[in-house]
């Protein structure tokens, strides 16, 4: 073919000629003006996203027997981001030679933290926790990270009317979602059902009386205490039933793994589709093992490298924690990848159910260390902390 | 320098996108040194996967562009295969090329790879389009076939060689895909259904350049689009681990603040966010030049030629991306195509006019991959993205409080077009959604505005003058050069490969001819 845009075809041949001259000139003909330092999408992307950030304890009161509420407020910013109800951040410190994080739900409304509040809700039952319960105080300093995690309501995927299951200190993360509803900031119509062992367990009560005004229903279900004024028993099917058309709601569940059970156990003759249950994750604590070996770690970051001892029974991130290394991890269960490191060598153990990783991860060697345990020697590459 | 790595390395790369990646392992086949920093925590850039529930979503690839089989392998494959990666990842072939619809019922069309199928679907749409279209896709090979030669001498063409055997090529250069389909009389609906491609550009196509159009639309049509098994994050993977076996280092969660350079303003450096230094004499940015030069080098240190250059470029889109697993199979919910561009109008021009604004903005460009790749989700399940850019920055008007709202309402209208314009009902079946929107992008890859497509190609600055001009932008900031979505060979997967490739292998020439 002989292709030819103008009559003389010289004259296309011109033009493409003109093509690198044309652009020279355009290029020193741009501004003389500073770039910009910012942008207004990266500045939204940075006050919704900021990573680590610097908080301090500012007051603390008991919510229930064995629950106190920790409020903070940040550093290093007017406020925290606004966020979805249901997500979890985690707080870290470091306690003696170890370096020490959890996850917790936030139990403020995402409304709060534009105010620069900031509310979790801690039980005291184990390492962090109790050290939380006994020895924190007004005006100390932790590093949190930005709120996380995908348990919050989906209104293009979720029923409007959600049935939310609570046990002990699981409900928290309801406690933002009720008053993300009151606040209008959340569209969904809320029933919670809250079980707890008795009166005095029930954390947040006085704030669910008063959420309970404005269109929240809740449902008290007390197991070892009779009292007429709230159910008694457990949260069975026929319990749900009476209060929630099962088949037109979506079920959100924070609490213990034996609630998960029973209440999936309870709800299996409905056959109800997966996208109608969704459970809240938990962190990956120890495996029972009875005398269990202890392995050699050694750990790259960046360019340096250091080994220490790790436990058959413990994660490689509670080992590393223990050793007085910092490593980044969010959720402590697998799903949010923030630890993705690279195995070197080394035979490992994924708690069950808790293998989060991605297809292209196992066949590369890459593992979560908050869910990985070792079974050898083992010599892993991760990266530095934010 | 103060609190400094202890090597000393020949080359830093800065950001490990597609880029990057592959401009780091061309430094290290070289025999160079190389570290390559990430501030993430996972190589890829867009070029990665996420979990949800029971699915892993692909986060940006529709296909890949140019890969050939293993018998006829394009451009891509034949660069995978010299960057020894081609053979750790598992691929699969891309059944058809693209299903066109417009919502203003003009048209409704799918068409397949293979220039003969592709001419004669064409035909069967268009009467009368057979002859135009065989000299559009002739025209294209030329351009392609120029391309490969000008990528061969690294930009320094010969202008005698270019003229004998590329006449065409030269002729058609300087002109727009609207102006060169034009003087091949190509009928105007046969028009609208090969310019269907235009979004993957992202630029319309009064003011895109043909040479651009042309060349990709060949390699679509004529070598089939693979997708690798495990999505992207295999080919990041790979890279990573080519990277690893060939001595390179590679450190996730490090960003680099800054770029160190002596009174002479030569680069001597780089500094990290956490204030750690690594000494280097030459830089290979995957990231864009507005944040090299605006944030990253002292201004002092920044010539007045560069910032003119630097101002005188315009962004293009800014991505948006909806993300669907669903609990039903493809088959049971009548999605039939692989590969879906659904645009309001075939008026390239009116359409990127629309695309400014969240409110008139309906373009989506969807894929369902297991149409082509039906074990890409759990039994019984399909997955879904769908793909729409802003030709503004209307997102960074929008009040925190209000952006989970704005996110669904763009969701939400990508979901009723896809079920107004195709009968698929798929609202009930969501089992899993994200979504991820310029202000996404912006955090997690850090390009301003969070443009998704680098610098427009669009006029004076498209394809074509700047291949040619390739050394020409390096001389203004020696020691410094560019890979990935805002480098020379403009946004997309292949582009972005063969950016490092050629960033990374001119780097070496660089360090061999600097001696440092």
């Amino acid at each position: 073919m002989r292709f030819k845009k103008q009559i003389f075809g010289f004259m296309d041949m011109l033009r493409f000629k003109k093509l690198v001259p044309k652009r020279r000139e355009h290029l020193a003909n741009g501004s003389s003006a500073p770039l910009p330092e910012n942008y207004k999408v990266n500045i939204l992307a940075k006050k919704l996203h900021p990573g680590s950030m610097k908080v301090e304890l500012t007051d603390i009161r008991e919510v229930s027997s064995g629950i106190k509420e920790f409020v903070f407020k940040r550093l290093d910013e007017n406020s925290f981001p606004f966020f979805r109800a249901g997500q979890y951040v985690s707080v870290s410190c470091k306690i003696g030679e170890s370096f020490v994080s959890r996850p917790y739900s936030i139990a403020s409304s995402p409304r709060d933290a534009l105010n620069n509040r900031l509310a979790i809700a801690v039980e005291d039952a184990g390492f962090f926790s109790g050290y939380m319960n006994r020895e924190a105080k007004i005006g100390d300093r932790f590093d949190m990270t930005e709120p996380s995690g995908a348990f919050h309501y989906e209104k293009l995927r979720d029923k409007k009317h959600i049935a939310c299951v609570a046990g002990g200190s699981g409900i928290t993360p309801f406690i933002s979602m009720a008053k993300s509803m009151a606040e209008k900031d959340e569209e969904y119509e809320m029933t919670l059902f809250y079980g707890a062992r008795d009166e005095a367990h029930l954390a947040y009560k006085s704030e669910l009386d008063i959420l309970s005004a404005t269109g929240l229903k809740v449902i008290y279900v007390l197991s070892d205490e009779k009292n007429e004024k709230y159910e008694h028993g457990f949260i069975t099917a026929a319990l749900l039933e009476k209060y929630v058309d099962i088949q037109n709601v979506t079920f959100f569940l924070c609490g213990p793994k034996n609630m998960y059970a029973f209440i999936q156990k309870e709800l299996s003759p409905y056959n109800l589709p997966v996208k109608a249950i969704r459970k809240d994750a938990s962190s990956c604590g120890d495996r029972d093992i009875e005398n269990p070996a202890v392995f050699s770690l050694k750990v790259h970051i960046r360019d340096d490298i250091r080994t220490v001892n790790a436990y058959e029974n413990e994660t490689l991130l509670t080992a590393l924690e223990r050793a007085g290394i910092s490593v980044p991890n969010k959720c402590r269960a697998g799903g949010c990848g923030y630890c993705h490191s690279k195995l070197i060598k080394g035979e490992f153990y994924v708690a069950d159910g808790r293998d989060g990783r991605r297809e292209a991860d196992k066949k590369f060697g890459f593992i979560h260390p908050c869910v990985t345990y070792p079974s050898s020697d083992i010599e892993i590459d991760i990266p530095v902390t934010e | 320098m103060k609190n400094c790595a202890k090597k000393v390395y020949d080359a830093v790369v800065i950001g490990a996108g597609n880029g990057g990646l592959v401009a780091a392992v061309r430094l290290l086949q070289a025999g160079c040194s190389c570290l390559l920093l990430e501030k993430h925590n996972l190589p890829g850039g867009f070029a990665t996967s996420f979990r949800r529930g029971r699915f892993e979503f692909e986060a940006s690839l529709h296909e890949l562009n140019d890969f050939g089989s293993v018998e006829e392998p394009g451009d891509i494959r034949i660069l995978f295969r010299d960057l020894g990666i081609e053979n750790k990842i598992d691929w699969i072939k891309i059944p058809e090329a693209y299903h066109l619809i417009t919502t203003d019922k003009d048209y409704d069309c799918e068409m397949p790879f293979g220039i003969e199928a592709f001419t004669a679907k064409m035909e069967q749409y268009v009467p009368g389009s057979r002859k135009s279209i065989t000299e559009f896709f002739e025209l294209c090979d030329e351009v392609r076939a120029a391309q490969t030669y000008s990528s061969s001498v690294n930009g320094n063409t010969d202008a005698a060689y270019m003229k004998e055997h590329f006449p065409n090529f030269i002729k058609a250069g300087s002109y727009s895909v609207n102006e060169v389909l034009e003087a091949l009389k190509i009928p105007k609906r046969a028009k609208d259904i090969l310019n269907a491609y235009w979004c993957y550009l992202g630029v319309d196509c009064d003011r895109m350049s043909f040479l651009h159009y042309g060349s990709m639309v060949i390699r679509y049509i004529t070598r089939d689009a693979w997708m690798p098994k495990m999505k992207s994050h295999e080919i990041s993977l790979a890279l990573d681990e080519r990277i690893r076996e060939l001595g390179g280092d590679i450190w996730y969660h490090s960003e680099a603040e800054k770029i160190l350079t002596n009174d002479k303003n030569e680069i001597i450096g780089v500094r990290l966010a956490d204030g750690r230094e690594i000494e280097t004499h030459h830089i290979i940015a995957n990231c864009s030049p507005h944040i090299v030069f605006g944030k990253m080098l002292d201004k002092k240190s920044v010539p007045e030629q560069v910032v003119r250059a630097t101002n005188a470029r315009i962004f293009a889109g800014r991505g948006y991306t909806l993300f669907l697993g669903l609990n039903k199979t493809a088959e049971e919910l009548g999605i039939k195509s692989h590969n879906y561009f659904i645009y309001d109008t075939a008026d390239t021009v009116k359409q990127y006019d629309l695309m400014r604004k969240i409110k008139t903005n309906h373009v989506q460009a969807t894929v369902c991959l297991n149409n082509a790749y039906p074990e890409c989700s759990p039994p019984g399940t399909c997955m879904m993205y769908f793909t729409t850019m802003f030709m503004s920055d209307e997102w960074g008007n929008i009040p925190e409080t209000e952006y989970f709202k704005t996110k669904d309402i763009v969701a939400e209208d990508m979901i009723n077009v896809f079920e107004r314009e195709t009968g698929c009902k798929i609202r009930e079946s969501i089992e899993e959604i994200a979504t991820a929107s310029p202000v996404t992008y912006a955090r997690y890859c850090g390009h301003p505005e969070g443009v998704i497509y680098g610098y427009e190609t669009a006029d004076w600055d498209s394809l074509m003058p700047r291949m040619m001009m390739i050394q020409e932008d390096a001389a203004m900031f020696p020691g410094l050069r560019f890979a990935g979505g805002f480098a020379m060979r403009s946004s997309g997967y292949s582009s972005a490969y063969v950016s490092g490739d050629l960033s990374g292998r001119q780097t070496v020439g660089d360090i061999k001819r600097g001696g440092k």
